[in-house]
């Protein structure tokens, strides 16, 4: 069954076409690329899937139901989380706070229950903090969740955020470049860990990469973009080889540049 | 170095020279007498004091060697003497020459001038400037600037050396509160002539001084059961308090603790929620008119005609201060929604101005809807509360009610803080997209911000207006809100304690200050500039604001250490990392 399925979608700023007519079907337990050089549309296209912004055309069907034209609180209600290009954690809150604030809708207290200490109330805030620190200690934070968001170091943060997405329980995560600025080592145990939420979780995964190694180790299935139309899609050797991929990454006119796999 | 020393004592001495310009342009030496001089000097060694050292932590102080310290230090005394002389010398050749300066500057008279030189007044007018005046004070300060330098050196020399732990002395802020107190009760006491004229005034001031410590103690008590103790003692201090102030002193209290109210209300909006409110009286102003409607309906030409034509009497309350209490709360709450509405997609400044506007425009309702609120002639003789029949009009009474309204509405929003709905505020406030995004319905949350806050400011209007009994649109003008915004920042953003602090130093301390009067304003804009620049964070900052202002306020633990990626990736890989792999 497919978790998500674009159908034509089209997104345009101004005279700028930034996505054209894309589609894209990710199915369940899947874990999916979306590739494609600088300015291709890559995380417009994700904006437009999270509720950031209204696609002018086509549909998007998430879970069997359309999403467009909700509000990103009400799509990350139905399962769908995601992590940006550039961390935007919450900074002057500890890494626990966050990941309770990612938890904020499947939690049910009020206002009215906060300032009684209901016993729902509290019964809740002690089990959302206790899946928070099991989170943090999913991702690898274990013991960090009382620093600071903004403290921790450059590769925890990106943990942070993928921790803060799992608080809401999504069916599918979108992760915008996980690996951006990361050293090897640290890129294979974001690999790992992703390989971890789609087999331990069960989570389809959908990934905006530049790192070819990331996505070519990790994918099952690869999209490509460029200038905000698809002009490849299949398993990562095949997209590799595809001579339109090529050219979109090093320029017309450069010929069998690759080695064989 | 020599001149980079230099520059750095001619621009402390040009700052210092503004602010002595200023103490005398008030007629400062006038009230000191004809000791002004050596007085002003000392001041000054501390205000030099304090600019030499520059940087509050302790390695700014352990920076400065000595030779640039007193080249500056000199520098900076005879710059600000200098010029300072020249102006006193300017203002009194005026003076001499019987030039009339007080329709421009008031306190320039003969009396001030003469205090500067130590000399009689009547000098001024026969002899003109004393010789040698000049000179004088510019020595005067110079030695200020040197002695100032000399406390740097002196403070770094004290810093350097370490000494003994005391064990004891952590206790002295948590007693304090209570020594104070006990201050405050026997200035109170019969046959007590301490103080004078002033003691009543004294009195005021130790008394904010035994809450303001009191708050401070309370951060700096452990936690756990020593912090649970101490509190339940301060609370019980605080409680006595309304018993043992004079009517006067209960009065400025009960309007210090009604703008607690008001505060923890805005700190809402503001502190919690990042929404800029600068049109928060109207929520207030809902709050005491609407009181006002059910406790004097007689006032109201509207009103009373509906009333009357209904059967119903209208001479007396409608109903009792505490049935008002829900309506009233709910009326500004509604109000706080109805403004929440048409601002949800504004942020920031546009924020700031409409929020502006809509304060206006409920002052403006208040004033032109004469049929309702009977306009600038006010709703007059409103009902006190009544509690067992007996009236808790009184200040005393008001100061408990403030006092009891604050603890609720401290403990409310103490509560929300910590909650869902808290969360959801600073995370919008840090990053409003990103906080839709992870789940945060920004309409409703927005919109609980401003009701929250709105119901506060309107239980603070309610109790204003059985306090004034009378209220007019004037009562609620711009600078309420100012008052309220100004407040919050300065007890610290997102803090409660602090929003208590502020309104102790913003409505409290004018009252003590009555003496400086008419420059009043002029001081506080003075320390409030001084404040944002020394410490923007507020006097009793929030935890989470010290963070966002100051970016090394905690060592950042773990940034060379290797992040846990890095660990994890040195593990071996596992069966599920193989298969990825694949």
């Amino acid at each position: 069954m497919a978790m998500i399925e674009a159908r034509q979608v089209t997104k345009v700023f101004g005279g700028l076409v930034a996505v054209n007519s894309v589609d894209l079907v990710v199915e369940e337990r899947m874990i999916a690329s979306l590739i494609g050089p600088n300015g291709a549309g890559k995380t417009t296209f994700f904006n437009c899937l999270t509720g950031l912004y209204r696609p002018e055309g086509g549909d998007i069907v998430f879970d069997g139901q359309s999403i467009v034209g909700l509000r990103p609180d009400q799509i990350i209600a139905r399962g769908m989380a995601r992590t940006y290009q550039n961390i935007r954690l919450f900074g002057s809150m500890t890494a626990i706070e966050n990941v309770l604030v990612g938890q904020h809708v499947r939690l049910r207290s009020t206002p009215l229950g906060a300032i009684f200490q209901t016993p729902a109330t509290r019964r809740e805030e002690k089990k959302a903090e206790q899946k928070a620190r099991e989170l943090l200690a999913f991702v690898g934070l274990a013991g960090k969740g009382d620093m600071i968001a903004k403290n921790l170091p450059y590769g925890d943060q990106r943990l942070l955020e993928v921790a803060r997405a799992l608080g809401s329980d999504p069916k599918l995560l979108l992760l915008d470049e996980p690996a951006a600025g990361m050293n090897p080592r640290e890129t294979d145990a974001m690999l790992h860990l992703i390989n971890r939420l789609r087999d331990e979780l069960g989570i389809t995964i959908l990934l905006i990469e530049h790192d070819m190694k990331v996505v070519m180790s990790i994918s099952d299935r690869v999209t490509v973009l460029d200038y905000g139309k698809k002009i490849a899609e299949g398993r990562p050797e095949q997209v590799r080889t595809d001579p339109s991929v090529i050219e979109a990454y090093l320029g017309a006119g450069v010929i069998d540049v690759h080695a064989p796999a | 170095m020599l001149t980079r020393s230099i520059q750095r004592g001619l621009r402390i001495g040009a700052i210092s020279f503004g602010i002595l310009t200023y103490l005398i342009l008030v007629g400062l030496p006038t009230r000191i007498g004809d000791a002004a001089m050596p007085v002003l000097a000392v001041a000054m060694a501390l205000l030099f004091w304090i600019s030499l050292r520059g940087g509050v932590s302790k390695q700014d102080v352990s920076a400065r060697a000595p030779a640039p310290l007193f080249t500056a230090g000199t520098m900076a005394g005879l710059f600000a003497g200098a010029l300072t002389a020249t102006l006193i010398a300017f203002f009194t050749g005026l003076l001499a020459d019987g030039v009339r300066l007080q329709p421009i500057f008031d306190k320039i008279v003969p009396q001030n001038m003469a205090a500067l030189y130590g000399v009689m007044p009547g000098v001024i007018a026969t002899e003109g400037i004393p010789a040698l005046g000049w000179l004088r004070q510019t020595l005067f300060l110079t030695a200020s600037g040197i002695v100032g330098a000399l406390l740097v050196l002196i403070e770094r020399s004290i810093r350097q050396r370490s000494f003994p732990r005391i064990p004891w002395l952590r206790w002295v802020p948590l007693i304090l509160p209570f020594v104070l107190l006990a201050f405050v009760i026997w200035l109170g006491m019969p046959g007590v002539t301490f103080g004078g004229n002033n003691r009543g005034t004294i009195r005021l001031l130790a008394t904010m001084v035994t809450i303001g410590s009191g708050i401070f103690a309370l951060r700096a008590a452990r936690p756990g059961a020593e912090q649970r103790v101490f509190g339940l003692l301060f609370f019980l201090a605080i409680a006595y308090l309304p018993f043992t102030l004079d009517q006067f002193q209960n009065s400025v209290m009960g309007i210090v603790f009604i703008f607690v109210m008001i505060g923890l209300g805005l700190n809402i909006v503001v502190g919690f929620a990042g929404l800029l409110d600068l049109g928060y009286v109207a929520f207030f102003a809902i709050g005491a008119y609407v009181y006002a409607f059910l406790a004097a309906p007689f006032s109201s030409p509207w009103v009373t005609a509906q009333l009357q034509s209904l059967g119903l009497p209208y001479n007396q309350p409608l109903v009792s201060y505490w049935m008002a209490i829900p309506i009233t709360m709910v009326a500004a709450g509604i109000g706080g929604v109805l403004l929440g509405i048409p601002v949800l997609r504004l942020r920031g400044d546009y924020l700031a101005i409409v929020t502006l506007g809509f304060g206006e425009i409920i002052r403006l309702f208040m004033l032109n809807l004469s049929d309702l609120t009977n306009g600038p002639r006010g709703l007059l003789n409103i009902a006190p509360p009544y509690l067992f029949g007996i009236n808790f009009g009184s200040p005393r009474e008001i100061f408990i009610l403030a006092l009891i309204g604050a603890g609720i509405v401290a403990f409310a929003a103490y509560r929300l803080d910590g909650s869902r709905l808290g969360r959801a505020w600073i995370a919008m406030r840090e990053d409003e997209d990103v906080a839709q995004a992870t789940g945060v319905n920004l309409v409703r949350t927005k919109l609980l911000a401003f009701a929250i806050g709105a119901l506060f400011a309107g239980l603070a209007g309610q109790l204003y207006a059985a306090r004034q009994v009378n209220i007019f649109p004037e009562n609620f003008s711009l600078f309420v809100s100012i008052d309220a915004l100004s407040l919050v920042i300065v007890g610290g953003m997102g803090s409660i304690p602090g929003v208590v602090i502020g309104a102790l130093a913003l409505k409290g301390l004018p009252e003590v200050l009555r003496g400086v009067d008419e420059y009043r304003i002029v001081t506080f804009a003075a320390l409030l500039v001084l404040m944002m620049i020394v410490r923007p964070e507020g006097l009793v900052p929030s935890t989470r604001r010290r963070r966002e202002l100051h970016e090394d306020a905690e060592p950042i633990a773990g940034v060379d250490a290797p992040s846990a990626l890095e660990q994890l990736a040195t593990a071996e890989p596992t069966a599920t990392q193989k298969a990825g792999r694949q």
